[in-house]
């Protein structure tokens, strides 16, 4: 019961407040039929459909407006820090052209040792982008580039909000879809990284990954080649956008081995997975960045080596046809099984130890075995949104979909289908992948939107139906769907108090869904629309205060120092200065090169003589450090600071970080450590 | 002296005598010998100091010595304070020294004592040492323990022997080398347990093959997934990357107990336990009501039942939101048109995901 009461929510609202507002998610379950009663006869499918449609496209401008807060509440900018650099390069790219942009050596980065930039970005959004640019130019649409980069995030969000809905069709029926769609569209983990102006590659990489989901899904319990074909070019869409995509090529190839084990092997899923994989891997190998990752690297083996799996059960049926003994045939199965998986694990040995597999990346590690990064990569445990999270972050990102979702768990395992196994088994191994690192919850929101839906939906329906069933004493034609509605019909002796119940349970779930899209709203608007480069604070009278030192700060680097300057910086800074400074930086947040930035970390946290001698070989200029003593702003350099002893001690051991802290302490004022003082820094 | 037990100790002690024993009866080599002697005996390898052998040691007029000794000071009255974790740390200690002496067997250029307060109180007076833990190495050219010697500092042991010997290394410049841990399990028990698997693998497969095993049935994989969710929403991750404690000492009152703390990013291990409970009951216990509670054939068990799950299910989401705005400080509204609503707003100047604002660590 209790999943009720959170559940209804989105099935009522139609009913109180059709017309959706901004800040409330549109209505989305809509049994339709609870308004058949004062329909037209005739016309209830096509009532139906329009009702749906209706609310889908509330749910796509809901989606796209919701994330315009940070326009509204700042100005129509680029946030944060990677952006900058995709900006750049988009930048670049309407500039000069496709061959141009593929073929672009950059030296003001990673002085002096450049960037090859065609070879070492994913340039699916850059080239989303220029393509929507190209088209409105086409049209006549005098807009700017930088307009089209900030609103590509909200504009891809509101496709996903429509593949979540086929999606949520295809897993379990319609109002599904609609809740799901009306759920992801303003879930906060998914916003993040989705507002107006984060031009991130997250941006439209989480609308390709459910994309791939969904058509994979679909392709499964088609069997249809079409669908597998779409897939695949939903993979390669996926891999040119975000490194990310590891999580597809693993994921699916172990949903196809659960379902191997679990005995659901059939044609459909043959054919769905052979084309998937052959024509997806083919076509991200187009993908100069990823290269030939997908038959040389660790982490891609998993997928080949299902394949081949799949071969040998496509031919042990075949053998299984032609004969007719079965005593045989297991013989066979188990001689053919045994050689298959020795062949496997030997060719996975040679190829490793002959150095043609390469072995999984610490990034990859670092996500299985989760203190591995923390020992070993401290530059991966620098980066804020690699921290693990915290129960107050899940709750900051999911609110009430937290609730629902192990109600949802419950109900796919009600109904087992190839579909419900799919996402059971995308929603658990990304919540487990979110718990590792903050950032990953993005990855888990469609996830847990789905499942979530499926509680709301499922629920909602039965409640209704039970409304439906005291309206018209003679009840309903369909059959009770699910256990809780059979159930409910069968002790059918109190009525007036079953009808006022699931009254009351509506009204709850109905609370509940209002307060998630409140808490939605709030978050969006307050916590999540920050550009992080110009920063807002309240001052003592509620007024709001704008900083916008940092653009100031590079302006006046664009305009007082030589073009041909190198500045240093810690690498948070790097596309920033790259970007709006237009001058050379030493590192930036591409972080390849470990050796390199902890040298400049080295130089940050030496003596001054020693950090000049450094500086020199590193042919230095400009040096640019951020403080915000005066302002209170809380991730200044000095914040950062230990980081830089890390990872510059990472590499130089000369560097121990014990030598800057007082007492296992770090302090900054008169009282700390006389080598923090006396560093560059 | 340097009867000793063994021949290669003996050939050892000889080479070090050698030298000095030419020149004159030194009481720098009489004093080596009799601790190598003293070390060879114990098992560790740690000595045991008293008063007096302290004093001979320790003698001001034989500085400089060939040196240096790190001491641990111990008091077994002590050791079921758990917050002090004597007992831990001396077990560390003694695995420093086991691992110094492994790695260099013929370099006794330090040796690793402890020392009890009650056997030696006038020890840890000469010291000065008031409060344990406390480790002490006093140095070759140390002629006043008191002054000359160098207090380890807590953080140098709080990461274990690994950073005492950090801390050796970088005191006296002698290398420690890795340090030896024991296994988790010895070799006996991994064998044991890798033949009980042995043995229990065919009746598995027969099992399996069977299809009667509880893998068969989708409840366990239900609740498995639900604990796979459990562990993630509850931040056990966080706990087991950051090595949280299960709850704090509050600092005003050490008698009460912190499981809540306050700020975003971060959390203890009850009160992330406590809150995944908090999500996932909900799930389960609607699983429950239309699983198990509709097979009830009594209507007001029913209804009773029902009510009561649907209390704990509101006050389970209500506290949930009040803790969560409690810890993270935001007051989460609705935007009416009339209300001022800035009065809440204390927070904005955050970083982009809250969650970690309180440490931007890059």
């Amino acid at each position: 019961m209790v999943g009720k009461v959170e559940a209804v929510n989105g099935g009522v609202k139609p009913t109180t407040t059709p017309a959706s507002t901004a800040d409330l998610a549109p209505p989305a379950t809509t049994r339709t039929t609870a308004f058949s009663f004062r329909a037209l006869k005739l016309k209830t499918k096509q009532q139906e459909l329009l009702i749906r449609v209706t609310i889908l496209c509330l749910v796509y401008v809901l989606a796209f407006i919701a994330r315009l807060f940070s326009v509204l509440r700042y100005e129509s900018m680029i946030h944060e820090f990677d952006p900058y650099f995709n900006y750049r390069t988009t930048l670049y790219l309407t500039q000069k052209g496709f061959y141009e942009f593929w073929n672009w050596f950059d030296s003001e980065s990673w002085y002096p040792l450049g960037r090859i930039i065609g070879g070492t970005l994913y340039p699916g959004l850059m080239v989303t982008a220029a393509l929507i640019y190209w088209t409105l130019r086409f049209l006549r649409f005098a807009v700017h580039i930088r307009e089209v980069c900030v609103l590509t995030a909200p504009f891809f969000a509101s496709n996903t909000t429509l593949v979540a809905y086929f999606f949520g069709k295809e897993l379990w029926d319609s109002g599904a879809g609609l809740v799901a769609a009306a759920l992801i569209a303003i879930c906060p983990g998914y916003i993040s990284r989705s507002v107006a102006g984060s031009y991130d590659n997250e941006a439209v990489a989480i609308f390709a990954l459910l994309l791939t989901f969904y058509l994979f899904v679909k392709a499964v319990n088609k069997g249809s080649l079409a669908w597998a074909l779409a897939s695949a070019f939903g993979y390669f869409y996926m891999v040119s956008a975000w490194g990310g995509y590891v999580f597809i090529i693993n994921l699916i190839p172990l949903y196809v081995l659960v379902l191997l084990i679990t005995g659901r092997y059939s044609m459909r899923l043959y054919v769905a997975y052979n084309c998937m994989y052959v024509l997806g891997m083919l076509l991200a190998m187009q993908i100069r960045f990823v290269g030939f990752q997908h038959v040389q690297s660790g982490e891609h083996m998993a997928a080949m080596g299902v394949f081949f799996l799949m071969q040998v059960f496509y031919f042990l049926d075949w053998v299984k046809y032609l004969l007719n003994d079965s005593k045989l045939f297991q013989a066979f199965l188990r001689i053919t099984v045994t050689c298959a998986v020795g062949v496997g694990a030997v060719a996975l040995g040679v190829g490793t130890a002959s150095g043609y597999i390469s072995p999984w990346t610490g990034r990859f590690y670092s996500l299985l075995d989760p203190t591995y990064a923390k020992d070993h990569i401290p530059i991966i445990a620098s980066v804020s949104e690699h921290q693990p999270t915290a129960w107050s972050s899940f709750m900051f990102d999911f609110h009430i979909l937290l609730f629902l979702f192990p109600a949802g768990l419950y109900f796919c395992f009600k109904r087992l289908s190839d579909a419900t196994i799919f996402i059971v088994m995308y929603g658990l191994t990304s919540m487990y992948f979110a718990g590792v690192m903050v950032r990953l919850i993005l990855v888990a929101t469609p996830a847990v939107c789905l499942i979530s839906a499926i509680a709301v939906s499922a629920t909602i329906k039965n409640l209704t139906q039970l409304l439906r069933a005291k309206n018209k004493a003679a009840g309903p034609g369909k059959g009770a769907t699910s256990a809780k509605a059979s159930s409910k019909a069968s002790l059918d002796q109190s009525l007036p108090f079953q009808r006022n119940g699931a009254i009351a349970l509506l009204v709850g779930a109905f609370y509940l869904l209002s307060r998630y899209s409140t808490h939605c709203t709030w978050v969006t608007s307050e916590a999540y629309s920050s550009p992080s480069i110009v920063l807002a604070a309240r001052g003592a009278y509620g007024n709001r205060v704008i900083f916008d030192d940092y653009r100031e700060a590079y302006f006046w680097l664009r305009q007082n120092t030589p073009s041909d300057a190198k500045v240093m910086s810690w690498w948070d800074y790097g596309y920033q200065i790259t970007a709006m400074g237009n001058r050379t930086v030493i590192v930036d947040n591409n972080t390849w090169n470990n050796t390199h930035i902890a040298t400049v970390g080295r130089a940050m946290s030496s003596y001054e003589d020693e950090a000049y001698e450094i500086m020199r070989s590193l042919d230095v200029d400009y040096v640019l450090v951020v403080f915000g003593g005066v302002t209170g702003y809380s991730s200044d350099d000095i914040n950062k600071f230990l980081w830089m002893v890390r990872i510059g001690g990472g590499v130089f051991p000369v560097i121990k970080e014990p030598d800057y802290l007082v007492n296992g302490e770090y302090r900054v004022d008169k009282g700390a450590a006389p080598k923090m003082l006396n560093c560059l820094m | 002296m340097a009867i000793s037990s063994t021949p290669t100790l003996l050939h050892l002690l000889f080479l070090l005598i050698l030298p000095s024993a030419i020149l004159s009866s030194d009481p720098d080599s009489s004093a080596v010998s009799e601790l190598l002697h003293l070390q060879s005996q114990s098992k560790s390898g740690l000595i045991h100091l008293s008063d007096h052998l302290l004093r001979r040691v320790l003698h001001p007029s034989s500085a400089p010595r060939p040196f240096s000794l790190l001491i641990f000071f111990d008091a077994p009255q002590l050791h079921d304070k758990t917050e002090l974790r004597l007992k831990h740390l001396k077990s560390e200690f003694s695995l420093l020294a086991t691992s110094f002496i492994q790695n260099n067997p013929s370099n006794p250029n330090i040796f690793f004592a402890d020392i009890e307060f009650k056997e030696s109180q006038s020890s840890f007076g000469l010291f000065g040492v008031q409060a344990l833990p406390h480790i002490r190495l006093v140095g070759p050219e140390a002629k006043d323990p008191k002054s000359d010697s160098i207090q380890m500092d807590s953080n140098d042991f709080s990461n274990l022997a690994e950073s005492m010997a950090q801390f050796v290394e970088s005191k006296t410049g002698l290398t420690v080398g890795p340090i030896h841990r024991p296994p988790m399990l010895s070799k006996t028990q991994i064998g044991l347990l890798v033949l009980a698997f042995l043995i229990s693998l065919p009746f598995l497969v027969k099992r399996v093959l069977s299809g009667e095993t509880l893998l068969h049935d989708w409840r366990i994989w239900l609740s498995g997934a639900v604990s796979v969710y459990f562990f993630s929403v509850s931040g056990a991750m966080h706990n087991i990357i950051r090595k949280m404690p299960m709850f704090l000492a509050d600092r005003e009152d050490p008698s009460k107990l912190v499981f809540f703390y306050q700020g975003s990013g971060m959390q203890l291990g009850a009160e992330g336990f406590a809150v995944g409970f908090l999500y996932s009951i909900v799930g389960i216990m609607l699983a429950f009501v239309t699983h198990v509670l509709v097979r009830v054939r009594n209507v007001t068990v029913q209804r009773f039942v029902m009510v009561v799950v649907l209390l704990v299910s509101f006050w389970a989401v209500k506290k949930v939101v009040f803790l969560d705005n409690w810890k993270t400080g935001y007051g989460i509204h609705a935007y009416w048109p009339s209300r001022i609503y800035w009065e809440y707003d204390l927070y904005a100047f955050e970083d982009k995901d809250p969650s970690t604002s309180e440490t931007n660590l890059r």
